[in-house]
């Protein structure tokens, strides 16, 4: 028999038992539906973290150090000489410290930073100002308080010129800060109090050094040279000898980027793979229905080779049985996929990212369970004899 | 080309039911048959008519003997040849009429063109319609083998027979499962076949009615033949209606 015919008698075949072919698909139906489903949100997700990351700023990289910290003489430096540097600032006091207010305390993180530190986070005031240069020259205790703590402080309630207790010293609220959310860590961003690089020295950590300094670019392409530029600087600086490893480290938000793709990416890998789980479940449902289906169908074989099918014939036919239902469920399962992971990026707010790959290879892989698993069965049709499958009752 | 469609000789067809216990069906059956005989084979229940027929129809195989069908030594042929043969050159009429279930009478005739290959969709359906108001039936094309009473079913299966224009068709108690009126109706078309197309027919019966519409009687006893014999005219009443 050409293939033609085999394919339609495929089809009158599963025409005849529309339900139990709907509901041999279903498996493959939600198989495909979920690996679809799941490899979307994963990208979406990437798309979301990646905006995260770049909320610490574009073209900024954060500088620490191992052994011998930083001093204002290295933030001067490096704005003077490194010309690729639009925006610099250190970071003092970076630790958790006890804020109150009234009755009010909570624990907050500090950070002692000038006021280019705004820029380079891109991280606006909502009220107040920001520090003035006699401020910071003058060591005095002003704080800028993020969304967070000021809400847990003051509520409603106007924060300007309200005195706080950091860690017992009184600090003069002059500002707070926008909302900015969570950080990929989870840790909430907006907890936070904001002080002078010079009070924060002082006052906080009773030293004169920061831990950190945070440097942005003018643009991308001069990240790469920057990075090396301040890993000479300290070298020289810190007298690192030659057989020795930097004393600091230059973390670049691309860096970070990359880091945060390739959790996303392993997550959405993880994703896929649980999904596939169902996919090759859904398989193993199509076999097992066509199992019955062949001891059932036992006598209809018999007919068919008396009157002349082939084994080839019987075996074909029963390969494109289950290849259909296991594509057409693989079809029906992409459109389903897709239709929820729009709704869930709509309510989300996520970005819907449509991968033709993905598409495809869900297809693929559907026609190939089908293949896979339908030819145990439809070698057992075409192996039967015809005067035995005659006589079945 | 010989005139004989079937020339069989020591046919001897042994069941194995277990290690010691063997059945000799079929005791080495020689047999002839000319085109455009009608033949029907008779004898008690148990007496190897029906596995004769199925190794007639290269449904089983014989465990020794020679069988040659229409001018071929069908002895050494493989599976798939077999199953060509069974296509092209027989029909199949069987007691439980063994249609399709859920499939319309057409397509049912049509089954065996399909298997055949190489002939369009048209030819095949014209053809197929042709066969269906030739065993009275025109207008019955949508009808599944549940929506048709027996003697219908029975009719579409010798549609479906005759689609490829077999050399001979078999028939294992075509009646078995009828009544006398359907009977009756069933024999008048294998007559008309016979008589106007000059097929050749080979039927099982055990009814003595049946086989007066024959125009010759073998009888088997134990897996053996032990009479051959002509019809008597005179006594096929029913075949003038
Ligand atoms: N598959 C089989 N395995 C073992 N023995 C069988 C098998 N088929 C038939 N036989 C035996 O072969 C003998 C002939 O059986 P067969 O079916 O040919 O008889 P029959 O003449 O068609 O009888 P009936 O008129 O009842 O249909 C019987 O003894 C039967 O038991
Ligand atoms: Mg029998």
């Amino acid at each position: 028999m050409n293939i033609r015919n085999l394919v339609i008698t495929a089809f009158r075949s599963l025409a005849k038992n529309k339900m139990r072919s709907a509901l041999t698909s279903l498996g493959v139906i939600i198989g495909v539906a979920s690996v679809i489903m799941m490899v979307g949100i994963g990208s979406s997700a990437r798309i979301a973290v990646r905006d995260k990351v770049f909320t610490y700023g574009a073209n900024a990289m954060s500088v620490t150090y191992r052994i011998k910290p930083f001093y204002e003489k290295d933030i001067e430096y490096l704005r003077r000489n490194v010309l690729q540097i639009k925006n610099i600032t250190p970071v003092a006091a970076r630790e958790t410290v006890v804020v109150k207010y009234k009755n009010r305390m909570m624990r907050s993180r500090a950070s002692g930073v000038n006021n280019e530190f705004f820029t380079i986070k891109e991280w606006p005031l909502q009220y107040g100002r920001y520090f003035t240069f006699l401020e910071i020259a003058s060591y005095q205790k002003v704080v800028i308080l993020g969304n967070t703590t000021r809400l847990e402080l003051f509520g409603n309630t106007d924060p300007i010129g309200k005195i706080v207790l950091i860690n017992n010293n009184p600090f003069m609220v002059i500002g707070s800060l926008s909302e900015l959310g969570q950080a990929l860590s989870g840790r909430d961003q907006d907890n936070v109090i904001i002080l002078p690089y010079t009070t924060a020295a002082v006052k906080i950590s009773g030293t004169r050094s920061f831990e950190e300094i945070i440097v942005a670019t003018y643009s991308e392409k001069m990240i790469n040279d920057t990075v090396t530029e301040i890993k000479e600087y300290f070298r020289r600086e810190h007298a690192v000898p030659r057989n020795q490893p930097d004393d600091v480290k230059v973390s670049t938000s691309k860096e970070k980027l990359e880091m945060a793709e390739f959790i996303s990416k392993t997550m959405s890998l993880l994703l896929a793979g649980i999904a596939s789980i169902s996919l090759i479940v859904g398989g193993i449902g199509i076999m097992n229905i066509m199992l019955v289906s062949v001891s059932e169908r036992t006598r209809e074989i018999g007919i068919r080779m008396a009157i002349g099918a082939k084994k080839n014939d019987i075996l074909t036919q029963f390969l494109i049985e289950a290849t259909t239902l296991s594509a057409g469920g693989g079809v029906v399962g992409i459109l389903i996929g897709l239709l929820i992971y729009f709704a869930i990026t709509a309510a989300v707010g996520w970005p819907f990212v449509f991968s033709f790959f993905s598409v495809f290879v869900s297809f693929l892989f559907s026609c190939a369970v089908g293949i896979f698993f339908g030819y145990y069965p439809a070698k057992k049709a075409s192996s039967l004899k015809p005067i035995e499958a005659l006589r079945y009752e | 080309m010989s005139n004989r469609v079937i020339d069989i000789s020591n046919l001897v067809k042994t069941y194995q039911i277990s290690e010691e216990v063997s059945v000799q069906a079929l005791k080495g059956i020689s047999l002839k048959v000319k085109h455009s005989e009608f033949v029907a084979i008779m004898g008690a229940s148990g007496s190897g008519k029906s596995t004769f027929m199925n190794v007639l129809g290269l449904l089983d195989s014989p465990t020794s003997g020679r069988y040659v069908l229409d001018s071929i030594d069908v002895s050494g042929l493989n599976d798939n040849q077999k199953a060509e043969i069974r296509n092209y050159k027989i029909g199949f009429v069987f007691q439980g009429f063994n249609l399709l279930s859920r499939t319309t009478a057409l397509e049912n005739i049509e089954l065996p063109m399909m298997y055949r290959g190489g002939v369009n969709a048209g030819e095949m359906r014209d053809k197929a319609r042709g066969l269906l108001s030739l065993v009275g039936l025109a207008g019955r094309e949508g009808h599944t083998p549940n929506r048709l009473s027996g003697g219908e079913q029975q009719r579409i299966a010798i549609a479906r027979a005759l689609i490829n224009d077999p050399a001979i068709i078999l028939a294992d108690e075509p009646t078995g499962n009828l009544d006398t009126k359907n009977t009756i109706e069933v024999m008048n078309i294998f007559t008309r076949l016979n008589r106007e197309l000059g097929i050749t027919i080979i039927l099982v019966t055990h009814e003595p009615d049946v086989a007066d519409f024959t125009h010759r009687k073998v009888v088997f006893r134990d897996g053996e033949i032990i009479q051959d014999t002509p019809v008597r005219r005179g006594k096929t009443a029913g075949r003038k209606k």
